[in-house]
């Protein structure tokens, strides 16, 4: 029963950080690529017959933040994974992620 | 002149054995990373391969960690700190190899028998079932450590059946979340815009599945193989594995993964859902993060069961989308079955060694497994899958179930 118990509470942790970063992800990642769409204009969205939407220069600027956002995230996920491998913990001090030795 | 000790063939078997089981467990799990990018040609299907086995091969060096006591999970053949327990020590250890070497045959053959039935189960749940059954097998049912004490996850019920329940459920949602925002997000863009974007995110967060997936399972073969030289005595240090292991193991789970379990692959990319790359992004960032996060945690779960539920969970987010729900339920299947089965497979084995007893019922048990591999193998050139044709169309019974039970164009016309 406590066994029961000590799985549902990790599950619960893990569901909640899992839909912050797991969806919050893929979700950042397509606000990057509507941004690059508006951004470039033309073909890239859907658009009426005959008109093609002009380009918005604005648009590529956030779409290329919002992809160094993604490629940010998705190094500190690899950093993690080496620094678990090597015997280190991520711990997050005021918001800054930083690696302790275990 | 004397060829070679009894002792130190046994003790070579179990090293070559628990070596293809590294092996089996590479391309058995290449899927969990890159079945989403091969069916959405994020990458090619060789490209793919190339990069998960690269990726694997690292991460197998990146773990210093200690892995000695993998087993101490599920049997208790070793004490906390590692040594094997006294009563496995019997013929200058030939008691506790006896006990890998089932195990590990009983491991391969459930996963070459699910590689030839296209079902991704967990190669970790192979694993453990091996080495339950020869340890049940061996030592008698007390040996199995079926539970933890108090709130501490152990034992079978909490390092293998609870995770193995709650891990799929957990990727179902996120991905579920995951795909309904991207969607929700991207409407009003193209969709060969979107397609061509999302490939990129893809390669991203398969990188990150690939990598974590060679730090974590390199390891328990490293702390069974160091587990059998402990108990022959020719290794004494339980913190630290021998150099030669950790890269005989890197080597074998790279190039297994290298091979490819093109069964698998496609049934996993093609077999499931029809799958888009922004629901492959999706899926794929969903694993990252639960597998992440549960390591972070200590939570011990199947990388196989996330990927799977993460993919299920993409298909569910979409609206409109198929899922073929009797794909899903035979991988389900395969999930409850893996760790009997594979246990039985074990207890056959410790009992056919046994009955030779040393190191010929070593040599049995592992003539048996070779020709069990064999067989299977064969039987796997009825319908071949490979780079060529994993990504082809899914015809309502897709190729890969059927190997086993019709045979498929039996030369009817001689």
């Amino acid at each position: 029963m406590n066994q029961i118990v000590a799985a549902l509470d990790a599950a619960w942790r893990i569901l909640l950080i899992g839909v912050v970063l797991g969806a919050g992800l893929p979700a950042l990642f397509s606000f990057g690529v509507r941004a690059m769409a508006w951004g470039t204009g033309g073909e890239a969205t859907n658009h009426d017959e005959g008109t093609l939407p002009p380009p918005h220069p604005v648009g590529r600027v956030i779409g290329i933040a919002v992809f160094a956002l993604v490629v940010l995230v998705v190094l500190l996920g690899l950093s993690y994974i080496v620094a678990h491998g090597l015997g280190y913990n991520l711990v997050f001090n005021g918001g800054l992620p930083a690696f302790v030795p275990r | 002149m004397s060829l070679v000790s009894p002792e130190f063939l046994l003790l070579a078997l179990v090293v070559v054995t628990a070596l293809a089981f590294d092996f089996t467990n590479g391309f058995h799990d290449t899927a969990n990373a890159m079945a989403t990018s091969i069916a959405t040609k994020a990458l090619t299907p060789k490209g793919a391969v190339t990069l998960c086995a690269i990726l694997n091969l690292v991460g197998a060096f990146l773990s210093v960690e200690v892995a000695i006591t993998v087993t101490n999970a599920v049997i208790r053949i070793q004490n906390p700190d590692g040594t094997p327990i006294p009563e496995v020590m019997g013929d200058g250890g030939g008691a506790l190899l006896l006990i890998l070497m089932a195990g590990l045959a009983g491991a391969i053959i459930w996963n070459i028998l699910t590689w030839l039935w296209g079902l991704p189960s967990s190669s970790s749940h192979a694993l453990f079932g091996g080495l339950i059954g020869a340890t049940i097998a061996g030592l008698g049912f007390g040996g199995v450590k079926w539970t933890g004490e108090g709130y501490h996850l152990d034992g079978v019920v909490g390092k293998v059946i609870l995770p193995g329940l709650v891990s799929p459920a957990i990727a179902i949602i996120v991905a579920m979340i995951g795909t309904k925002l991207v969607f929700k997000i991207t409407q009003g863009v193209n969709q060969r815009y979107q397609e061509t974007g999302f490939r990129w995110g893809q390669i991203g967060t398969a990188s990150l599945l690939s990598l974590s997936h060679g730090t974590n399972d390199a390891q328990k073969t490293m702390g069974v193989i160091t587990l059998g030289l402990l108990a022959t005595g020719t290794w004494t240090d339980t913190h630290q594995i021998p150099f030669w292991v950790k890269v005989a193991c890197a080597v074998a789970i790279a190039s297994g993964t290298y091979l490819g379990g093109w069964r698998i692959i496609r049934n996993k990319g093609k077999g499931l859902i029809e799958i888009s790359s922004p629901q492959g992004m999706a899926a794929e960032s969903s694993s990252a993060a639960v597998i992440l996060t549960s390591s972070q945690l200590g939570f011990p779960l199947s990388t196989t069961h996330v990927a799977t539920g993460s993919i299920l969970g993409s298909g569910l987010g979409r609206k409109g989308a198929e899922v073929r729900w009797g794909v899903a339920g035979r991988m389900g299947l395969a999930w409850l079955t893996t760790l009997p089965a594979a246990a039985l497979v074990g207890a056959v084995m410790w009992w056919i060694g046994n009955l030779f007893g040393g190191a010929t019922g070593a040599v049995v048990v592992f003539v048996l497994m070779v020709a069990g591999w064999l067989w299977m193998w064969l039987h796997s050139r009825r319908d071949p899958i490979g780079r060529h044709n994993v990504n082809d169309e899914w015809e309502a019974e897709g190729i890969a179930q059927t190997s086993d039970d019709v045979p498929v164009s039996q030369e009817v016309t001689q």
